[in-house]
C-alpha cells in the first residue's frame, strides 16, 4: 500500500471522532438541568415573557434530539452557531482568542520540547554526572508542583522582587511603545505563564527522553560509530536523537490538541487573554453552542495532530516507510 | 551541521528568555488614565441588549438616558433632558432636551432619538429586552411622539412614579443602528468585534480600542456636552483602561504592583492591606453596605405535609429567624466588613429605606420558647432533633449556589446555629442554573440561602414581591395568595401610581414594616463594599451606587508618580 494510503485510511479512521466528540459533549451539556437563559429569571427587571422569547430564538424548549440535529444542519453549513453571551456567531469569539492561545502554548511547548531533548540526551549519555542528578530533581518539581501552585509562587515572587508583569498580554503603556519596545513588552509578559505551562511538559519529555535515549546508547551500533571515532557530539546529537525520539514525535501529534485547550488554568492565572477563560464561562453558563464550537476545533486539532504524527514519523523513521508496519 | 540546530535553537531560546527578565517594566505613562481591573470581560457593547454587569459597567460611560440617578442623593437629576413638566393626571410627560448635544460621530442628538430608542427598540416585538418590561404598565406600552427636533412627549396607560426613574434609560443613535434593526440584526449589532468608531453615544467616553479577554480601552469624547463651572470641558481624564483580570488574587497583586489604581476590597483583604495604605500609596474607603443581600427563604408550597404547616407558619420563621447568629457571620464570614440586614432594602437605598424595620437578634432562648410553644415542637425520641406530634423530625435541605464561597460558608454557619436548637439541616450547594431551575420551574425545594441585587427604586423589586410575580418563589402557583401578600400587592400597586413622593415612600414603609413582620424572606447581613483607591485620585467620596469615582467625568487625577 501506498503512504497516500496509509494516510487516507489513518484519516478515514479518525473521523468518527469528529461527530463523536461533540454528541457526548452535547449530551452532557444537557444532562445539566436550565439553560443559558436562566440566570435571567433571577434578575428582579426581566419577565417571564422575555425570557421564553429568547429561548424560542434558540429552539431551546425543544427535545434534546431535535436541537441536535438543529445544531447538525448548522454545522453542514460550516456555520457553528451563535454565542449566547456574546450575540455574535462562535467563529468570531473563538478565532478573537485562538491566537492568544496558540501563542502562549506554541512558546511553550517549544522551550519544553527543544530543552526536554537537549537535556535528555546529555542526561543520558552522563548518567553519573552532577548534571543528571539536578535535572532528574528539576523534573521531579515539574511533575509534582501543580501549574497553578506554580504559577501563584511565580507571580508572588515577582510582586516582591520585581522585573515581571503579573500578568495579561501587554502592558499598560503598550501603545506607546516601539516596535522592538513591544516584543519585548510581549516576551516579559510571556515569561511566567509560558515558563509555567512548559515545566510539566518538559519534566514528562525529559524523563521520556533520557530513558530512550540511554536504551540506544547501548545499541551495537553507536559502538559501531565510536570505533569509526565519530565525534561523540555526532553520535549523540545526530544518531542516538534520531533512534531515540520515535515516541516524542508520536506525542507531538496527540499535543496539537492541547495547544488550544492547555491552558485554561494558567491563563485564568495570569490573566492571559486565551480561550481558557471564555471557556469556562461557556461552559458554567451552558452557552452550548460556544463550547460545541471549540468542541469542534479540538476534534480537528485532534485529527489533524494525529495525521501529522504519522506524516512525521514516515518522515523520520524510513522503517515505516518501507517496513512491515504499513501493510500492518 | 544538522546536529547544531537544536543547540542554537535552545541558545536562542535562553537568550530571549534572559533578556525578557533583564528589561524593566514602565509604568504611569499616562497620568490622565485610569486603569480598572474587571473579572469578566464584557460580552457586548450593545447597551439594550447587555444583561450582564461585565457589559453595563462600561457601557455606563458610554451612553445616557433622558435623566439621571445621583447616587449620593438618590434624586432623579436632568441629563440629556434638560427639563421636563407632567400633565395633573400624571399621564403626559414633555421632556425638552438639552440644545447642542452631539454624538461621539459629531452626529446631532435629536428627539428622533429618543422615540428610535423607545418605538424601534424597546417595543419591537422581534427584539427580547428587559426595558420593555419596565415601560410595559398595566400591559399597555408607553407611547413616545416627537413634538419637535428638542421636544419628546410621553403617554402614560396609567400614572407611573417611578417613570423619571426609568428614563435613565440609555438612548441610542439613529443614524448607526436604524440599519441594523431594519434588517434584523441589532442582536448582534455593537459586539466585541465592532469597529469602535461605530460604536456612539453621547456619554462622556466612547471605546477607542478593544482587545477581547485582555482590555478594552475608553477615550474621551470629544464632543462631550457638559462642561464644568468655569466652562471648561469635560471629561477631565484621558482614557479609561479596563484590565480584564479574572483571578482576585491576581488583580490585587496588581493593584499592589501599582498597575490599576483601584481594587474591591474583600474581607479577607483588609487585614493585608490597611497595613500598607501609607507606604504603596493608596486609601482604603468604605462605600457603605452593598445592595446585594443574602437571605434564607422556605418553599411555602412544598410538596411534604408537614413542612408545608411549618413553612407557612409565620411563628415559625420567626423562630428561626431569632436563631441566625449574624455577628458571627459578620465577624468570621466577612472579617467585620459587613452589616445586619433586617429591611428588604438596603441600608444603602437613600429616600426609602426604612431604618427602624424590626431587627431579629440572634436569641436561642426566643427560638427555643416559640418552637416549643408556638410551633409545638418537642425531641420526643431524644435524638437531639426537634419533632412534631406526628413524630416527623425538624429537618430541611438548605439548598444554595455553589459557586459563590460566601454563600455556601453563610450557609453552614446557618446549619450550625440550628443544630444547636434541634433543628437538622442539609447544606447543598448546587451548580447556578440547577438551583434557578428548580427555584421557578420545577419548585422542587425546601429551604434556600440566595441573594437578590436589591433595586434602587422599590418599584423595580415588584416581580419578587408580587404574589403574582415570577420571582416570588416561596409562595408560587397559588391561587390563594396569603392576607399580607394581598397587601404587598395593593401597596407596590398604590406606590407605583402615586405621584407624591411622600405618600409613596409611606405605602415602602408599610410593605417594609409588613415584609419584616411576616418574614417570607429571612434576611441575613449586607456586605459593605470597600475600595482600595491610589491617592492620586484625591478625596473620594464613595458610595455603594455610584461607585469610588461618581461623577466620572469630573474626575482629575494627579500626576502619576512612579
Amino acid at each position: 500500500m501506498s503512504i497516500r494510503g496509509f494516510l487516507l485510511r489513518r484519516f478515514f479512521a479518525s473521523l468518527p471522532l469528529f461527530f463523536l466528540l461533540p454528541l457526548l459533549t452535547f449530551w452532557l451539556l444537557h444532562l445539566v438541568p436550565g439553560n443559558y437563559f436562566d440566570q435571567l429569571r433571577l434578575n428582579p427587571q426581566v419577565s417571564q415573557a422575555t425570557v421564553e422569547k429568547y429561548e424560542e430564538l434558540y429552539h431551546l424548549k425543544e427535545p434534546v434530539a431535535i436541537q441536535y440535529f438543529y445544531w447538525l444542519k448548522q454545522i453542514s453549513r460550516f456555520d457553528l452557531g451563535f454565542s449566547f453571551a456574546y450575540k455574535q456567531p462562535v467563529l468570531d469569539v473563538l478565532a478573537s482568542r485562538l491566537g492568544n492561545t496558540v501563542l502562549l502554548t506554541g512558546v511553550s511547548f517549544f522551550w519544553a520540547w527543544l530543552t526536554a531533548i537537549f537535556f535528555g540526551l546529555l542526561a543520558a549519555r552522563y548518567p553519573r554526572s552532577f548534571l543528571n542528578r539536578a535535572l532528574e530533581g528539576i523534573a521531579y518539581a515539574g511533575l509534582s508542583i501543580p501549574n497553578f501552585f506554580l504559577c501563584m509562587l511565580l507571580l508572588y515572587g515577582a510582586s516582591q522582587w520585581g522585573g515581571l508583569p503579573l500578568g495579561g498580554m501587554r502592558g499598560v503603556d503598550y501603545e506607546v511603545l516601539s516596535v522592538s519596545g513591544k516584543l519585548m513588552d510581549l516576551l516579559r509578559h510571556l515569561a511566567i505563564p509560558s515558563f509555567v505551562l512548559g515545566f510539566g511538559v518538559f519534566a514528562f519529555l525529559f524523563r521520556l527522553m533520557r530513558s530512550q535515549a540511554a536504551e540506544t546508547l547501548d545499541k551495537d551500533y553507536i559502538l559501531y560509530l565510536r570505533t569509526w571515532r565519530i565525534p561523540e557530539s555526532k553520535i549523540l546529537f545526530k544518531h542516538v536523537a534520531r533512534n531515540a525520539i520515535n515516541p516524542l514525535i508520536t506525542l507531538l501529534g496527540m499535543q496539537l490538541p492541547a495547544l488550544v485547550s492547555g491552558a485554561a488554568l494558567v491563563e485564568i492565572f495570569t490573566g492571559w487573554p486565551g480561550l481558557g477563560q471564555v471557556m469556562l464561562q461557556a461552559v458554567r453558563t451552558q452557552d452550548i453552542f460556544l463550547v460545541l464550537g471549540n468542541m469542534v476545533m479540538v476534534s480537528c486539532l485532534l485529527i489533524a495532530g494525529n495525521l501529522l504524527a504519522d506524516v512525521l514519523l514516515l518522515w523520520v523513521d524510513p522503517r515505516i516507510r518501507t517496513g512491515r508496519e504499513v501493510r500492518a | 551541521m544538522k546536529s547544531r540546530i537544536p543547540v542554537i535553537f535552545f541558545a536562542a531560546s535562553l537568550i530571549t528568555a534572559g533578556v525578557a527578565f533583564g528589561a524593566s517594566g514602565a509604568h504611569g505613562f499616562f497620568d490622565k488614565t485610569l486603569v480598572l481591573a474587571v473579572a469578566t470581560e464584557p460580552k457586548t457593547f450593545n447597551v439594550m441588549v447587555a444583561q450582564e454587569t461585565s457589559s453595563t459597567e462600561i457601557t455606563q460611560f458610554l451612553f445616557e438616558g433622558l435623566t439621571a440617578f445621583d447616587p449620593r442623593t438618590g434624586q432623579v437629576i436632568p441629563k440629556l433632558a434638560a427639563s421636563w413638566e407632567r400633565s395633573d393626571d400624571g399621564l403626559v410627560w414633555t421632556f425638552r432636551l438639552m440644545s447642542d448635544v452631539r454624538w461621539s460621530d459629531g452626529a446631532p442628538f435629536t428627539a428622533e432619538d429618543v422615540r428610535f430608542t423607545f418605538e424601534e427598540i424597546i417595543f419591537n416585538p422581534a427584539i427580547p429586552n428587559g426595558a420593555r418590561d419596565i415601560f410595559t404598565l398595566r400591559g399597555k406600552p408607553v407611547s413616545v411622539r416627537t413634538v419637535s427636533d428638542t421636544v419628546v412627549e410621553f403617554r402614560l396607560p396609567e400614572p407611573f412614579a417611578p417613570f423619571l426613574f426609568a428614563l435613565s434609560q440609555p438612548i441610542v443613535p439613529k443614524h448607526i443602528l436604524e440599519k441594523a434593526v431594519r434588517e434584523g440584526t441589532f442582536q448582534s449589532a455593537w459586539g466585541l468585534g465592532e469597529d469602535p468608531s461605530r460604536i456612539v453615544g453621547t456619554g462622556p467616553f466612547r471605546i477607542a480600542q478593544v482587545l477581547p479577554g485582555e482590555r478594552v480601552e475608553l477615550t474621551r469624547n470629544g464632543y462631550y456636552w457638559k462642561k464644568d463651572h468655569a466652562g471648561r470641558p469635560l471629561p477631565r481624564l484621558d482614557r479609561i483602561l479596563f484590565l480584564i483580570i479574572p483571578s482576585p488574587e491576581n488583580q490585587l497583586l496588581r493593584f499592589l504592583d501599582g498597575e490599576t489604581d483601584v481594587y474591591a476590597v474583600r474581607g479577607v483583604d483588609y487585614p493585608l492591606l490597611k497595613p500598607l495604605e501609607a507606604r504603596k500609596g493608596f486609601k482604603i474607603y468604605s462605600a457603605g453596605p452593598s445592595l446585594g443581600s443574602y437571605f434564607v427563604a422556605f418553599n411555602q408550597q412544598t410538596k411534604t405535609p408537614w413542612k408545608k404547616k411549618w413553612f407557612q407558619s409565620r411563628d415559625f420563621r420567626r423562630a428561626l429567624a431569632f436563631g441566625i447568629d449574624r455577628h458571627s457571620m459578620i465577624d468570621i464570614v466577612f472579617n467585620r466588613l459587613a452589616v445586619k440586614q433586617c429591611s428588604p432594602l438596603s441600608p444603602s437605598v437613600p429616600l426609602y429605606h426604612d431604618p427602624d424595620a424590626r431587627c431579629y437578634d440572634y436569641d436561642p432562648v426566643v427560638t427555643r420558647t416559640i418552637l416549643a410553644d408556638v410551633v409545638g415542637l418537642a425531641d420526643k425520641n431524644e435524638d437531639g432533633i426537634l419533632d412534631d406530634d406526628e413524630g416527623h423530625p425538624l429537618e430541611i435541605v438548605l439548598m444554595t449556589n455553589a459557586e459563590d464561597p460566601t454563600r455556601v460558608e453563610l450557609a453552614q454557619m446557618i446549619r450550625e446555629d440550628w443544630r444547636k436548637l434541634g433543628i437538622k439541616v442539609h447544606v447543598q450547594p448546587l451548580e447556578f442554573n440547577t438551583l434557578v431551575t428548580k427555584l421557578t420551574v420545577t419548585r422542587d425545594w425546601e429551604a434556600v440561602l440566595i441573594g437578590l441585587t436589591g433595586p434602587v427604586d422599590p418599584h423595580f423589586g415588584a416581580n419578587v414581591w408580587l404574589s403574582s410575580g415570577n420571582l416570588h418563589f416561596w409562595n408560587q402557583g397559588t391561587s390563594a395568595p396569603f392576607y399580607y401578600e394581598t397587601r404587598i400587592d395593593e401597596l407596590f400597586q398604590e406606590a407605583s401610581t402615586a405621584l407624591d413622593p411622600e405618600r409613596r415612600k409611606a405605602f415602602y414603609k408599610d410593605w417594609q414594616f409588613l415584609a419584616v413582620e411576616e418574614l417570607p424572606l429571612i434576611y441575613t447581613v449586607a456586605p459593605e463594599i470597600v475600595y482600595a483607591v491610589r491617592d492620586r485620585f484625591g478625596d473620594l467620596h464613595p458610595t455603594a451606587l455610584g461607585g469610588p469615582f461618581y461623577p466620572i467625568d469630573e474626575l482629575e487625577p494627579r500626576r502619576k508618580i512612579s
